[in-house]
């Protein structure tokens, strides 16, 4: 097991390198590069070399790769063009927005999905199963986008049951110790708050959610289907036993080791969905950060942001790597 | 069993309901009178040297005041932290008799001394604070800095040639020469006066250049203790999340606007970005903010019909224009600029998008300004054929290959939908002879970035007035050469130089009038449009006199 | 991209033989979601071929006169879909935007489809060093969350429909490869293979005559899924502004974005073309979903 471990860290370190050679070189390969976003209208020759000497843009490529290497693995993502503030700050103060809505778009999924797909399966054939096959292929066939904006303009402009835009109401007073609003509010015993974040929180997890749970469903139902059909499931209920037992004991369990896998590939799509709906919701995540900064062509931000945000999907999927090897032996032993 | 199990219950219930009372007695609400305004971004910092985007601005206008200001709703000059002005005989020296018994929001007394320390420490901006992209109204206005670094005007072409403070209350600003625009450029926001103490003690201009060339402010002045002498004071600021400004206690004009502790006067104002125009407008739908501004000309019905919203006019004081780079040919020909006049449909895009907000205009001066010349302007109506045989006289093959260029992520108050008055203009010069290839780029930097920097052909863009001079129109764009605009035309500068440095108001105005048809007729953009930008607000908003120049003051409104 | 990677991965398929095949359509023609997913995408398509003959008007005809009086008229009898917001039919330009949204498809599925089969094929074939630079690779796109690789690539490309085209194409491009190579691993210790090599039949032919083919069908399958997101994500890109620049051509995903600020006056400027996107994915996506349960071996048998 401790072999299957090392080896998988060993594995990352060529692709966090292989990553960060990648965005050093597509930084440098966007149009007008860094120097034009910083001059702006001030653009004489003069300038742009005076800047290109500053950042070093005029050594060779690799002692400029070196130099970012060292500054990055120090700590240093540079300084937002836009916001004047440092990119470990901005990380800092959105990452846990994000983390927030992706989470609560994971928990929508699973709790809605899981047992959708579970009695689509049980109702093998049924106008339920089709209904919620269905709708499952409808959930992946809808902009992210669209979805969140009709929810918003039917929950919250024209129903008016929950908010449209933010984290939280302006009038609240609370403290955020943990950046996650409604751990917050729970840890500050502020229920008003905690209330309040959540609500913030229903409509985007929502929108973000719902490709997950259509793939979450379309998974547990054919997963619970193959278990289903199994000779040992059909022994057990030969023997006699309850088929609740049944279920929960064999079917589910084993069910379940398919969307284990899944969950950790979701990252991916559950980060490249935050940057949609959080810029419909306007909350202030990595996701509106670096749709933002990419329109203001802030290089340092875009560098900085896209680096973290592989490297935790990075380690994101060797965790879900491992913790599959935990649950399915035969994948470590391959 | 069931025993223990009721007794546990009871327990569980009313151990939750102890947490529950014992969390709203930590977070009860005090009912203040609040106002949540939805700004389209985050302020940039929160110091007016260093910034020149509007929803800076917008809080620092409240934080800060200058030694002129406007009175509310117009630009007439009026006195706020001076009392009153005289100039030198040559127009050199101008000398301010400043406010006596006002205080800075630490409690610092004002007086000449802070004056001419704001006007020092500006001037005395260190390199990385010098570029444009940083300090762009004290460029443009007194144009040069103490040590200029490469590529930085000095001392010799600056207008600023130093401040004298005589005494407590009399400071006395040099210039180098005579300047008609320089009280109105005073009211500018940018040039609040700070308390020294404050910018000293939490290191206003300390920062450091980070490999990327981005100048980051290490002090906290302009982030957490921007301090001024205005009516409100900062309170909290969380970037993305809401800016937070109360009622100045010690304000000066308390003693001398009883109004102000009339109930119903906003104690505190809260500011939240919402970048959305769409979403602002939804926010206020929810009641999640209370007012916000440019509200898009299609969304206007829908805030009066709606009996719990209004709408808050801001007078017009803005034009919308078809900028041309003379330096890309063919425009560089008289007859091709006329083409492109007679083969912009104005009055149709006007008619159509402006929901009757809009002004079609031939002049670039917004009727509002003296020096609005009301006779001899040249009049181009659209006409395709016209424009047609014009580029055929200019020796032209059909069609005439342009590009032309439009922001996108971005409303302006003269340019509500940018991309949707770019298709309506593209079409009409399609049909009048032109071939129209489309750019567009986001508006900052990017778009900015190009078109100030002489990238593009043809493109939109427009301007809201800074003061109420005609030379903040016509002299800012066409009195000297400009990447933009792409010629060099000495008449014309010669002309607008001559109106700025003139003094006598109504000789000012001839000569303002004779440079307004000047410029119609050579042509270096066709204007299209004067527009009544609007605010939207809750019904029980009352008293907000908005500004034409967005210096809007929040302190004359009440919530009733 | 990471949708259709993820079923991907839990599905394996064997490649149906000329009975297989047979099977598989019988069952096809049964499925009431494929017959659905096919209406679907024969009405997008047609609507695409026929959209210069069928559009009442031209999709690009302004007539600002209708729109005098705000935005917008809704549907009526001379424009069935409603005028937008520069007073052009809506019908028309969705008939138009059609032909954009299926070249796009078509373009970017392509794209990924030839360049990862390629890369996958070549890392299957040679194994070793090559195969495991190649995987590396694939894995560090993969890293990358989709929507942010293809605003990468429109970022260095500039904005263009062909530069998304290519864009999203790249998305897809790690999906394809990691497929087949899956494929030619799982069948390279297959008996038939092992045959053919003691007999002397070198590699290249094995893998160009036998393997390759019996990997069609999974590729067929994922091009299908793949073809639906591709006309997602342009839609997505086209929201962020990373869309076409001209702004009066009739693709969907502009029209889209382009009409949020109408929502409270013409609502239906925006759900048009969303529901025309839902639509067209929605019918390749059952399509693709049919073909899989159609070629899956493990259902052969089963009702």
């Amino acid at each position: 097991m401790l072999r299957f471990i090392v080896r998988r860290l060993l594995l990352l370190v060529p692709i966090i390198l292989g990553l960060s050679i990648l965005i050093f070189l597509w930084i440098r390969a966007l149009p007008g590069g860094p120097t034009q976003a910083l001059l702006g209208e001030r653009a004489t020759p003069e300038s742009v070399a005076r800047i290109r000497h500053q950042l070093g843009l005029d050594k060779p490529i690799y002692k400029q790769y070196w130099a970012y290497v060292r500054t990055t693995a120090s700590g240093n993502l540079g300084v937002s063009i836009s916001s004047r503030r440092p990119v470990t700050t901005e990380i800092r103060e959105r990452f846990p927005a994000t983390v927030e809505l992706a989470f609560s778009a994971m928990i929508f999924a699973l709790f809605v999905g899981l047992p959708l797909g579970f009695f689509a399966a049980k109702r093998h054939g049924s106008a339920f199963d089709h209904l919620s096959l269905v709708g499952s292929l409808i959930g992946i066939s809808i902009p992210i986008f669209f979805l969140a904006i009709i929810l918003k303009y039917i929950f919250a402009v024209r129903l008016g049951w929950l908010p449209s835009v933010g984290r939280q109401d302006v009038l609240i007073e609370a403290e955020h110790p943990t950046g996650f609003y409604v751990l917050d509010g729970i840890v500050t015993w502020n229920w008003n708050a905690a209330w309040d974040a959540t609500q913030h929180l229903i409509l985007p997890a929502i929108a973000l959610g719902s490709i997950p749970l259509a793939i979450i469903a379309r998974i547990t139902r054919a997963s619970a289907l193959d278990v289903q059909n199994e000779d040992y499931v059909r022994t057990a209920r030969a023997k006699g036993m309850s088929p609740g037992i049944v279920d929960r004991r064999h079917v589910l369990r084993n069910a379940l080791l398919p969307v284990v896998t899944i969950i950790g590939l979701q990252v991916g799509l559950l980060l490249g969905g935050a940057v949609l709906t959080e810029t419909v919701f306007a909350i202030p995540g990595m996701g509106s950060w670096l749709a933002q900064a990419i329109f203001n062509r802030d290089y340092p931000v875009i560098q900085g942001g896209v680096l973290f945000l592989a490297i935790v999907f990075v380690f994101v999927n060797l965790i879900v790597d491992i913790s599959y090897g935990f649950l399915n032996p035969r994948i470590r032993v391959s | 069993m069931g025993k223990k199990l009721k007794f546990g219950l009871v327990a569980v219930v009313a151990s939750l309901s102890l947490v529950a009372a014992a969390g709203a007695a930590l977070h009860g609400k005090a009912a203040t009178t609040t106002l949540v305004f939805g700004a389209s971004a985050d302020p940039v910092i929160l110091d007016g040297a260093l910034v020149s985007d509007g929803e800076s601005l917008r809080p620092i206008s409240l934080i800060f005041q200058g030694l002129v200001s406007l009175k509310p709703g117009t630009t007439e000059i009026v006195p706020q932290l001076a009392t009153s002005w005289t100039t030198s005989k040559n127009g050199l020296n101008w000398t301010f008799n400043l406010r006596s018994g006002v205080k800075f929001q630490d409690g610092t007394p004002f007086n000449a001394k802070a004056v001419c320390f704001n006007f020092t420490r500006w001037y005395s901006f260190p390199g990385p604070l010098q570029s444009d992209a940083v300090s762009y109204y004290w460029s443009s206005v007194f144009g040069g800095f103490r040590n200029p670094v490469a590529g930085s005007p000095g001392p010799d072409k600056a207008l600023y040639k130093g401040c004298k403070a005589v005494g407590a209350n009399k400071a006395i600003i040099l210039l180098n020469r005579q300047s008609g625009g320089f009280l109105g450029a005073l009211a500018l926001s940018v040039f609040g006066i700070a308390s020294p103490q404050a910018l000293v003690q939490y290191k206003a201009d300390a920062g450091t250049v980070s490999a990327d060339g981005v100048f980051q402010p290490t002090g906290t002045f302009g982030t957490q203790h921007p301090i001024g002498t205005g009516p409100y004071m900062l309170k909290s600021w969380k970037i993305g999340d809401k800016l937070v400004l109360v009622k100045n206690p010690t304000y000066w004009g308390n003693a001398n606007s009883p109004n102000w502790s009339r109930s119903g006067k906003i104690d505190q104002l809260i500011f939240r970005a919402i970048p959305d125009n769409a979403a602002r407008l939804q926010a206020l739908q929810t009641g999640e903010i209370n007012g916000y501004d440019n509200v898009a000309p299609q969304d206007v019905p829908t805030v009066r019909t709606n009996s719990s919203l209004k709408i808050v006019n801001r007078p017009p004081f803005n034009v919308a224009y078809v900028g041309i780079n003379q330096s890309k040919p063919p425009m560089n020909n008289p007859l091709v600029r006329q083409a492109v006049a007679y083969g912009l449909d104005r009055a149709a895009v006007v008619n159509a998008f402006y929901g009757g907000r809009g002004q079609t205009t031939d002049q670039f001066l917004p009727p509002q300004l003296f020096g609005y010349a009301k006779k001899g302007v040249p009049s181009y109506a659209y006409n395709p054929d016209k424009a047609k045989s014009l580029l055929k006289e200019a020796g032209l093959t059909l069609p005439v290959k342009i590009d032309f260029w439009f922001p996108t992520n971005v409303s302006r108050p003269y340019m509500p939908d940018p991309s949707r008055n770019f298709q309506a203009f593209q079409a009409s010069l399609e049909k009048s002879g032109f071939q129209v290839t489309a750019h567009s780029a986001p508006w900052r930097p990017d778009y900015l970035g190009t078109v100030q920097s002489g990238g593009a052909q043809l493109y939109l863009l427009g301007w809201t007035g800074d003061w109420g001079d005609p030379g903040n129109f016509l002299n800012v764009h066409f009195g000297a050469k400009k990447d933009q605009f792409g010629f060099d035309n000495a008449s014309l500068f010669a002309l607008l130089a001559k109106a700025d440095a003139e003094t006598n108001l109504a000789k000012r105005t001839a000569l303002y009038q004779a440079a307004s048809v000047a410029v119609m007729k050579f042509l270096p953009v066709v204007p299209y449009v004067h527009s009544t930008p609007a605010l939207a607000f809750k019904s029980n908003v009352k008293g907000f006199i908005a500004s034409p120049v967005g210096l809007d003051p929040f302190w004359l409104a009440t919530l009733g | 991209m990471s949708i259709a990677e993820i079923e991907s991965q839990t599905f394996t398929l064997e490649t149906p033989t000329g009975g297989l095949w047979h099977e598989a359509w019988r069952r096809l023609r049964h499925d009431r979601g494929a017959i659905v997913g096919f209406c679907f995408v024969s009405v997008f398509v047609l609507a695409a071929i026929l959209a210069p003959w069928i559009a009442p008007y031209g999709p690009l005809d302004q007539n600002l006169e209708l729109i005098t009086n705000g935005c917008c008229p809704g549907p009526s009898s001379e424009h069935w879909f409603g005028v937008d917001q520069l007073g052009r039919d809506e019908l028309s330009r969705i008939l138009w935007g059609a032909r954009y949204s299926l070249v796009i498809g078509v373009v970017s599925v392509t794209v990924g489809l030839s360049i990862g089969v390629a890369l996958g094929s070549i890392a299957g074939y040679f194994g070793g060093a090559v195969d495991n630079v190649i995987m590396r690779m694939m894995d560090i796109m993969l890293a990358i969350p989709g929507l942010l690789l293809a605003i990468g690539v429109v970022a260095v490309l500039g904005p263009g429909l062909f530069q998304i085209m290519i864009a999203v194409g790249v998305t897809s491009i790690p999906i394809f490869a990691r497929l087949i190579r899956g494929s030619i691993l799982s069948q390279r210790e297959a008996d038939f293979v092992l045959a053919a090599r003691s007999v002397g039949v070198p590699r290249r032919t094995i893998l160009g005559s036998h393997i390759l083919p019996n990997s069609i069908s999974p590729v067929i399958v994922q091009a299908t899924l793949a073809l639906a997101t591709a006309i997602i994500d342009v839609a997505g890109l086209a929201f962020l502004g990373l869309g076409d620049p001209d702004p009066s051509r009739p693709e969907w995903g502009a029209m889209l974005t382009n009409t949020n600020e109408y929502l409270q006056v013409a609502p239906f400027l925006a759900i048009i073309p969303g529901i025309a996107i839902v639509i067209s994915a929605l019918g390749f996506n059952m399509i693709g979903d049919a073909l899989r349960e159609a070629l899956d071996p493990k259902l052969r048998g089963r009702a």
